[in-house]
Order: C-alpha cells, then sequence, then structure tokens
C-alpha cells in the first residue's frame, strides 16, 4: 500500500483495543421520518394529489407539478435475506390497532383502520401519507410500481369487457351501473430463490410384445419399470406472493402480470390521492405460500426431467440457497357494479390494465349452448340402436354418435366450468 | 527499512570473545561442511556436531572472521536452558527409531544417544514498535433461515425442515495503529529450512538471562544472518499479528485484504539462545544421517529411512527358500512317476513354491513404500 487510505466519508466506530483506530463507511443521510406528510400545493395552498397521467404531483387548481424524486430500480431494486432477526421481527407486524388522525388543514379528526398507509379527510379533502415507523427499517414499503392506467381508462376496458363474453347477459353494459374505480396501492411480497433438487422414480416404458395363446400369436402392451435417477436447478427470480388478505385472492391471483421493471424507490408523492394498505399476511406466511409454488415448480422439472410420463414411487429432496424478499406496493383499480340488486367486482391491474372479475351468467344461454353440445351425438347414438336392430349400418352409427356425444360432454364440462368461475368468486 | 535500528545489538564491532562471554571460549570450524562454532576445552576436539564427517579444529583469524563472516559475537541476552529430562530424550529417540521396516543396521536407540551432541542455536526476539495506516474488509457472521424439503409420494407429501445458515457480510474499515508487538521470534541462522521448521516449537516463555555457566555446557552456533534479511523474514508475521488486533479492534468476525503503510520508529533485538541436540546414524552408503532433538520439548526431527538393502537381503531370503521348495517339489514330481500320490504332492509344492517367489518382492517393496511416504510428508 503506497499511499494512506482516505477516511473521507468515513466516521470512527468503537474500537476494542486501545492504540487501534477504527473507521466505518459513513451511513447514507436519510430524510427525517416524518409521521404524516401532507399534500398541499406550494404555489396556491390547494391539495395536491399524484397524476398518474404526468406521472407526479400535480395542483388541478393552479397547474402545479412536481415529478418524483428518484429513478426507476426496475428489478435491481434492494432484496433482503431472511435473516434470523428479520423473521423474528416480521411476525409482530406494525404493532398499532388504529389510528386518530388530526387534520392539519381543517381540524377534523379521522379514524383509520388497521393497515391504512392513506387517508383523504372526509371534510375538506386533503390529501395525507401516514409513515407508520416499522419495527424494523426493511419491514416498511421500500419500491412500489406507479399507476400506469388512469381510473378513467379504467371504465373505458371494463366496459367493453363487461360485455366481451357470450355467457353474460345481454346489455350488461348498459344495464349495470359502474361505481367509480379506486387506485389502491396493495402490499405484495416478492421473492428469489435458488432450488436445487436430487430425484428418483421409477419411470415406466411401454413395449409390446408377442405372446403365443390358444394356438396364435398375439400381442399385448406391457410397462417396464426402471429407476432412473436426476438433479434438477431451478432459479425462481421475482415470484409475487398477495401481502393483504382484504380482497379476493382468487381475483388478485389473476392480476399478478406486473412488470417489475418498473420499481421505484417508495416516495410519499406516489401515494397522495390514493389508497394504499400495509401487509397483514406475515413475511413468514407469504414465504411459506412462495416455497410451496417454488417447490410445485421444482418437482414438475423433475418430472419433464424423466424420460416418460409414466412415472411412479417419486421422491425428492429440494435445497433452497440464495433465498431473499422485498415487501413492495403494486396498483390495483377496484371498482363494483351493481346488477339486478346484486354487487359484483371488478379489478384492474395498475400498471397493464388486465382486468379481472365477477360477471353474471346468463345461465339460460348456457344450458341451451350445453344442450346442443351434446344433442348430434345423443341423436345418432339413437338412431344407431334403432337401426341395429334392423341391420349392421347401425352399429358405425351409434359408434359415431358415441364418440360426438363424448365430444359434446366434454365441450359441456368447459363451458359450464367457465361461466361457474366467471360467476361466482 | 532498517535504517533506524537501535544502537543494541552492536552489528558493527565484533568482540573480544572472552572478555564478553566470560570465559575461555574457541572459534571452532569445520572444514567440510563449514560450520562454525563458540566451544569450550573439550567440546572443541570433537567430531562436527552438524555433519559429523570431521573434526573440528581452531579457526586461524577468529576476529578476522568475527569481523567478515558473522552478523554478531556478543553473548546472548537469553539462553533457553536445557530442560529434557535424561529418560524422556532416551524415550524420544526410541520412539524416533522404531517403526522402520528394515532400518539400517545403525539406525538404533543405543547408536543415536551414544552420539548425542548439545548445541545452542541463535534466535532473534525482536520487539517492533510501528505505526501504520491500515484498510481491510471486515467480516461479520450472520445467520439466515433457509429450508430443505423432502417429497416420498409413498409417503404422503412434503416434510420441511427449516436450517440456519451462517454467512459473512463484509464491510470495508480503515484506520490507524500505534502498537507494540513484542518478542517476535526469527532464525538467525542462513539455511537450513528444515532447522527453521524445528526451531519454530519452542516455547520463548521459559528462557533465562545468560551465564557464562550456560555456554559450558553446549556448542554454541553464532548468528551468521544479515539482520536485513532476518528483519524482511519477520515484516509478514508481523503484518498477520498487526490483521488479527485490527479484527478484534473492528469486532468484526473474519477480515480479509489487509493492507498497510507502516513506520516501524522502535526496535529491539534479543539475542536467544535455544537447545538443540543433535546426532546421527550412518545409512547404507555409510552416510551419516542428521537427527536433531528439541532441547525443550524432545520432538525429534530427521530422515527415517528404511534400509532397501537389508530389504532385498530379506527378499533374497525368501527367493532362496522359494528355490528350495522348487527343489522338492521336483524331487517329488519325479517319484511321482514310480508313486502316483506323490504327483499330488509335487504339484502342490511347486504352486506353493511360486507363491512364496512372489511374495519375495514384498521387504523390497514394502522398503520403497516407506521411504517414498517420508519424503512426501516431509
Amino acid at each position: 500500500m503506497t499511499e494512506s487510505p482516505s477516511l473521507e466519508k468515513y466516521v470512527p466506530v468503537p474500537s476494542t483495543l486501545e492504540g487501534i483506530e477504527v473507521y466505518a463507511p459513513a451511513p447514507e443521510v436519510s430524510a427525517p421520518h416524518q409521521p404524516v406528510v401532507d399534500f398541499k400545493c406550494p404555489q396556491c395552498g390547494a391539495t395536491t394529489a399524484y397524476s398518474v397521467l404526468d406521472g407526479g404531483l400535480t395542483c388541478t387548481h393552479c397547474g402545479y407539478y412536481e415529478p418524483p424524486n428518484k429513478p426507476v430500480m426496475g428489478k435491481g431494486a434492494e432484496e433482503f435475506e431472511f435473516t434470523v432477526e428479520t423473521m423474528q421481527r416480521a411476525a409482530h407486524g406494525w404493532g398499532e390497532p388504529r389510528t386518530e388522525l388530526e387534520c392539519l388543514n381543517c381540524g377534523a379528526r379521522t379514524s383509520l383502520s388497521v393497515g391504512s398507509l392513506t387517508s383523504t379527510c372526509a371534510f375538506c379533502g386533503s390529501n395525507k401519507v401516514i409513515q407508520r415507523e416499522a419495527p424494523q427499517d426493511v419491514l416498511r414499503p421500500r419500491f412500489l410500481v406507479p399507476f400506469k392506467i388512469d381510473s378513467a381508462k379504467c371504465s373505458e376496458l371494463t366496459q367493453k369487457w363487461l360485455e366481451s363474453s357470450w355467457m353474460t347477459v345481454a346489455g350488461l353494459k348498459r344495464l349495470s351501473r359502474l361505481a367509480e374505480f379506486s387506485g389502491v396501492y396493495l402490499p405484495y411480497w416478492t421473492f428469489d430463490s435458488v432450488t436445487r433438487a436430487a430425484w428418483k422414480a421409477e419411470v415406466g416404458h411401454t413395449k409390446t410384445e408377442r405372446y403365443y395363446d390358444n394356438g396364435e400369436w398375439k400381442d399385448r402392451i406391457v410397462t417396464e419399470w426402471r429407476w432412473e435417477r436426476g438433479q434438477v436447478q431451478l432459479t425462481i427470480d421475482d415470484l409475487i406472493v398477495e401481502g393483504s388478505q382484504q380482497l379476493s385472492r382468487l381475483l388478485l391471483g389473476k392480476l399478478k402480470d406486473f412488470d417489475l421493471c418498473d420499481l421505484t424507490p417508495y416516495e410519499p408523492t406516489y401515494l397522495a390521492g390514493m389508497q394504499a394498505r400495509a401487509y397483514d399476511v406475515t413475511l413468514e406466511q407469504a414465504w411459506d405460500t412462495a416455497r410451496q409454488e417454488m417447490r410445485e415448480r421444482t418437482r414438475q422439472a423433475c418430472h419433464a426431467q424423466a424420460s416418460t410420463s409414466q412415472i411412479r414411487n417419486f421422491s425428492m429432496d429440494l435445497d433452497f440457497s440464495a433465498e431473499s424478499w422485498r415487501y413492495i406496493l403494486l396498483p390495483v383499480y377496484v371498482a363494483g357494479y351493481r346488477y339486478q340488486d346484486k354487487a359484483y367486482q371488478v379489478m384492474v391491474n395498475g400498471q397493464t390494465g388486465t382486468i379481472t372479475g365477477q360477471r353474471p351468467v346468463d345461465w339460460t344461454k348456457v344450458g341451451l349452448v350445453a344442450a346442443l353440445a351434446v344433442t348430434p351425438g345423443l341423436l345418432l347414438c339413437l338412431i344407431g340402436l334403432l337401426t341395429l336392430l334392423f341391420g349392421g349400418v347401425g352399429a358405425a352409427i351409434g359408434a359415431f354418435g358415441l364418440f360426438l356425444l363424448i365430444l359434446g360432454g366434454v365441450i359441456d364440462a368447459v363451458i359450464i366450468a367457465k361461466a361457474m368461475s366467471m360467476d361466482d368468486i | 527499512m532498517i535504517s533506524d535500528m537501535d544502537a543494541t545489538p552492536d552489528f558493527q564491532s565484533p568482540p573480544e570473545l572472552e572478555a564478553a562471554w566470560g570465559f575461555p571460549l574457541q572459534l571452532v570450524a569445520c572444514d567440510l561442511c563449514g560450520w562454525g562454532y563458540l566451544a569450550t576445552g573439550d567440546l572443541a576436539k570433537q567430531q562436527c556436531p552438524h555433519c559429523f564427517k570431521a573434526e573440528l579444529s581452531p579457526m586461524e583469524n577468529p576476529q578476522e572472521t568475527l569481523e567478515q563472516n558473522l552478523a554478531y559475537g556478543y553473548p546472548p541476552e537469553l539462553v533457553m536452558p536445557f530442560t529434557l529430562t535424561p529418560e524422556k530424550l532416551a524415550a524420544n529417540i526410541q520412539s524416533f527409531s522404531q517403526g522402520i521396516p528394515y532400518p539400517p543396521v545403525d539406525l538404533k536407540a543405543e547408536s543415536l544417544s551414544r552420539r548425542l551432541q548439545r548445541i545452542f542455536i541463535p534466535v532473534w526476539l525482536v520487539d517492533a514498535n510501528v505505526r501504520a495506516d491500515w484498510q481491510g474488509e471486515a467480516g461479520f457472521n450472520y445467520e439466515v433461515v433457509s429450508h430443505q424439503e423432502h417429497y416420498n409420494e409413498i409417503q404422503g407429501g412434503w416434510k420441511s425442515q427449516a436450517v440456519t445458515e451462517t454467512k459473512v457480510r463484509w464491510e470495508p474499515r480503515r484506520g490507524k495503529l500505534d502498537r507494540t508487538y513484542p518478542n517476535n521470534p526469527v532464525t538467525a541462522l542462513e539455511g537450513e529450512i528444515g532447522l527453521k521448521m524445528l526451531l519454530g516449537q519452542y516455547q520463548v516463555q521459559g528462557a533465562h538471562a545468560y551465564t557464562p555457566e550456560t555456554a559450558r555446557q553446549a556448542f554454541v552456533r553464532l548468528p551468521d544472518r544479515n539482520p536485513e534479511d532476518a528483519w524482511r523474514e519477520l515484516l509478514p508475521s508481523l503484518q498477520s499479528a498487526a490483521a488479527e488486533e485490527c479484527r478484534q479492534a473492528a469486532k468484526a468476525d473474519h477480515l480479509r485484504d489487509f493492507r498497510w503503510r507502516s513506520d516501524f520508529y522502535h526496535r529491539n533485538w534479543t539475542l536467544l539462545l535455544l537447545p538443540l541436540y543433535m546426532t546421527h546414524y550412518l545409512d547404507d552408503d555409510n552416510q551419516p544421517q542428521p537427527v536433531y532433538l528439541n532441547g525443550q520439548s524432545g520432538i525429534a526431527s530427521g530422515d527415517r529411512r528404511a534400509s532397501p538393502k537389508r530389504a532385498r537381503r530379506a527378499g533374497l531370503f525368501i527367493l532362496a527358500a522359494a528355490g528350495l521348495i522348487i527343489l522338492i517339489s521336483l524331487l517329488l514330481t519325479l517319484a511321482g512317476l514310480m508313486v502316483t500320490p506323490l504327483l499330488a504332492v509335487g504339484g502342490i509344492g511347486l504352486v506353493i513354491a511360486t507363491l512364496v517367489g512372489i511374495a519375495a518382492i514384498i521387504p523390497p517393496a514394502i522398503a520403497w513404500q516407506f521411504n517414498r511416504s517420508q519424503k512426501i510428508g516431509s
């Protein structure tokens, strides 16, 4: 070492030995913690909110615009390991059952529900973002994907979606009353891991063999079972698991096509005027869910490695490594509509525009189509039976009719399953 | 750099031997191997305790030798006495000479004990004061929770086990250092790497102050190594000691990539004499093979060799036995032409002779394998 190391950007830390000084890199200076961030326009004093179209904080009164401070991180956003300390603290959640908030604008008092990160004063409409101090710094949301689609676009997409399926009632778009979309940042956990598995199983190989029976040679198909072994390594990147149980997990599960390349460091600006929820599914619970998904993917990869798909006595040893996680907020629009005094829910991915939700099914229409699917087969079967009594050609007609009947049955099963998934979630 | 070395010891001017050491001493040398010693009385006339091939003879110009060939001629500050009991010494010699397949004829405990010579080997103990700027990467252990899973279709699904793994988090650290590192040993003799390794096994805490009586007990080797060379050899161990202290100061579990910019502002050199027994045995070529014994712990070091000659002789003996069996077998086979059962006996005898003949290579193979393992291990 020819030059003395520079101590710029280093601060002294306690040393256990006399005569030895120790310096460590200075910690990053973070902005002082603000329990509540109030959004007021610096020009006119009106309430400001995050604008999806402009991608920043805007004032609708005077046109003031403030872009976000931090650049997009994407998939390079920091991840954390499952340290023993983190796992112990994550189970405790945020620790506060309820919060009373006094509006600094008009003095009104608002009671916030558990897990709320934002609030709009019901009296004066001012927007606030609540920043609770988490039991551990890593357990507060540090990244989010901003909204890319505004609520007007959501409504437009939903209107088209309502009548996109033949199974729904006619004129659903006209008959339903669609409530306004609310943008909400929902909590999610993302997980990365490398799985290594060693598997073994008996794999069946079918072959045709000839055998002599009653004076003639015959063929039969036999299955030969052989033990096979293999090893699989999978790298699973950014597996998303819902962090909230407040909304339908089935519907949320269909919206997981978020592009995490848009991950951005958390700033209260993004939440102004939006709803946001903190997690109520703990890290441990979410990791359990993610692990189940990861091991199933690994198991399927092991099955795919076998030389045939006939497998029995399958066993595998699976090892997780390089596990990491993030706690993020993802944008979702939620709206409801009513049809014949029944409430239905619609959700839209606030980044990609993917829609999912409930739609009322016209069961009469579905029933007619189902009946239509099996009718030709049924008729041909009947004709075949009748002609069989009178001649041999009936067998062929009956067989073809049976084939059509089975095919129709399969089609019916698919249609009914789809209709049930649309109607009742 | 050693430009600011302390005034003591005096590496420049050689002493008057008797005045310095306190009793009559002679500077003697071996004409064959070149080792020189300080010796007194009868010791000065004995066989060289290093090569065992020639007798020692007094140096013609001892002062010139002190000036030109030796680094330091004054008596030591400290001496480690010969503390090994005769019983322990005998036991260690016995242990060294045992367990060798087909040992040379001369490799016996009695021969080794009879030829024992005492010799003091010089070592410097260096106290170093250092100021430095240092930097490195400090490693802090932390634990993460991971999982291992086992799936078995027959046993009904998944079994999961949480495991804790220890990982290391690396962070840069820098700092300053002002410390003293006392009693760092470094050999004062050139060459003799094997001896250096043996010298590293002494406990320096048992050293006493020098008295003239101490030097009468044995040959004394004087330092012949340039102090700058000795200092250069010491620097890596000082850096390691400093790195370890910086790790402790930083409360880290590990430290890597340690670098420093050091300034040694005070050095104190203390000469210490370490006790060593030297003896030898003669190998197959009648060449003396040295054996060293640590005069404090008794640990022996030296070439333990099997005798290929003896092993070959044993093999030849077995071969001769095989030859004899073949001869008898052949006679029995011939006799078997008249008495049939003897044919079978003759045949069996031939088979046995063949096996015994093959076994003749075992003793030389054992000796070769043993000598090879000693070479790899050394």
